[in-house]
């Protein structure tokens, strides 16, 4: 039997988008922050996010940036990488241009100190396995984001597990994010839309519409996709907000999507980082709308040993609560779950550090 | 997203027959100048030419021609850009803008051949201050 995973507790900045866009807090006063208000010892970056200049970091800015970290106790876990394949106007990156714009990002990972590389789904198996010895090289690991409208039996993401399994590198692996596993429609998402004037009936609809694709589980298909998409449109327009309509598509087919918590089992040995994405906290003190608990569990039981990064998502609409205290909710609610799993999440700094660099590969000589 | 952001308050000034506001990413993280693929300045419902306008970011001003092919100056997302065109306005008296963008989202891949683009909009009231 698997021993119970012990995770370790952390966050994702891009939780706080609206109040570092807002210029309310700067990079500096964000990572105090979150090690100020317990939120880590774990502490994800976006990269084209928070540092100016992503991916060129000189040794100074490399330099001050650590001692930062050590300096407020937290550690960091993942940085957010993106493959820009549609950066040029009028074509895609082809092969060689894509694993040089990532070895670039990889560089940075390394030298600002973070163990993983979070990339996403528009890099496939190939390129995976193009990247495998430059991540090697640099000892950074690659965590590709399985994310709706994907989810972890999809098509694409079992090509690249069964890839990862021919290549064999440790050092190739997922980032489970839990908004493809969702069980309902947001209700601060709901609320959002009643203060722009939706009608009871349509949001009653719209919440019947997802539960709807729910019972049947994630769509077949590009199409299937694309035909819950349009259904979002439809149901907005007959209702005469058709402003909405695209809004609800997004929403309601790329950030709730509807695959079962039993279905990160397909690829529970290759997760090696995880975004606790959610979407609010309800007057009991629980998320709504993601099963966070059984979440926990299901990683507790796999003997997960790697950090969860709360990602709070619901800042595209939320304007009128705390950040803040949402991520304190939610993370109440993970270490609840895990206790109730017979486990616990790591929330201590040594403890973290420890089992992080036991529970990811390393290279002698690089820099992790 | 975060639509409401992208016109700064405050920030409308007249120059002859130029008008400048200043501008928020509308989105999370930094672009590159190829990504910023258009605008549109309208004040009090006139919009202004197409070819009249300019953009300026990281101290340097640039025709959307130019910011087709450019990916060294990137928007970074606390950074305000400036958006330019040609629009005769009263100074110190009060103007409606609107300001549209479209982006790329160099990322998201949606077909073989083509990249996510988003329009978003805003609208703000404000005084218009001679430069």
């Amino acid at each position: 039997m698997t021993a119970l995973g012990t995770p370790i507790q952390g966050v994702t900045l891009y939780s706080f988008t609206r109040a570092f866009h807002g210029r309310e807090y700067d990079l500096e006063g964000l990572i105090r922050k979150t090690a100020a208000d317990g939120f880590g010892p774990g502490l994800e970056i976006i990269g084209f996010s928070s540092f100016r200049g992503f991916p060129a970091i000189d040794d100074a800015y490399a330099g001050w940036f650590r001692d930062l970290i050590d300096e407020v106790g937290l550690v960091t876990t993942s940085l957010a990488v993106n493959a820009d394949i549609g950066i040029h106007r009028d074509r895609l990156l082809n092969q060689d241009e894509l694993i040089e714009y990532m070895t670039l990002q990889i560089k940075a990972a390394a030298k600002l100190g973070f163990p993983i590389a979070r990339v996403q789904i528009s890099i496939e198996p190939d390129s995976m396995e193009a990247l495998a010895p430059i991540a090697e090289a640099h000892g950074v690991t690659l965590a590709l984001e399985v994310h709706a409208d994907q989810y972890a039996s999809h098509p694409r993401i079992l090509a690249l597990r069964d890839r990862y399994e021919k290549v064999g590198s440790p050092f190739l692996g997922f980032t489970m994010d839990w908004g493809a596993t969702v069980s309902g429609f947001a209700p601060s998402l709901i609320e959002a839309y009643r203060r722009r004037g939706a009608s009871e009936e349509l949001l009653g609809q719209v919440v019947d519409l997802w539960n709807t694709y729910y019972e049947q589980g994630p769509p077949a298909d590009q199409a299937d996709h694309g035909q819950r998409f349009g259904s979002f449109i439809g149901l907005a327009a007959r209702h005469g907000r058709p402003d909405l309509g695209i809004d609800f598509g997004i929403n309601g087919t790329g950030l709730f999507g509807p695959a079962r918590v039993d279905d990160w089992r397909t690829i529970a040995p290759w997760i090696k980082h995880v975004h606790g994405k959610f979407f609010g906290i309800d007057e009991n003190g629980e998320e709504p709308s993601v099963p966070v608990r059984d979440l926990v569990k299901l990683l507790v039981e796999n003997g997960y040993n790697g950090a969860i990064s709360s990602e709070y998502e619901g800042w595209h609409w939320n304007y009128w609560q705390s950040p803040f205290d949402i991520i304190a909710g939610e993370q109440a609610v993970q270490r609840s779950a895990a206790g109730a799993a017979g486990s616990r999440m790591i929330t201590d700094l040594a403890e973290a550090r420890t089992q992080l660099g036991a529970w990811l590969p390393n290279t002698e000589g690089a820099h992790a | 997203m975060i639509p409401d952001r992208i016109i700064e308050q405050g920030t409308l000034r007249t120059d002859g027959p130029r008008a400048a506001v200043e501008v928020r990413l509308p989105w999370y993280r930094a672009l590159p100048g190829s990504c910023i693929a258009g605008a549109e300045l309208t004040i009090d419902g006139k919009t202004a030419p197409a070819e009249s306008l300019r953009w300026e970011m990281n101290g340097a001003e640039f025709t959307f021609d130019e910011l087709r092919t450019n990916i060294d100056e990137w928007w970074f997302p606390t950074d305000s850009a400036v958006l330019s065109g040609d629009l005769d306005i009263e100074p110190d008296a009060e103007h409606e803008v609107t300001v549209g963008l479209t982006l790329y989202i160099p990322y998201i891949i949606i077909s073989d051949t083509e990249t996510l683009h988003i329009d978003e909009k805003n609208t703000k009231t404000m005084k218009a201050v001679a430069a």
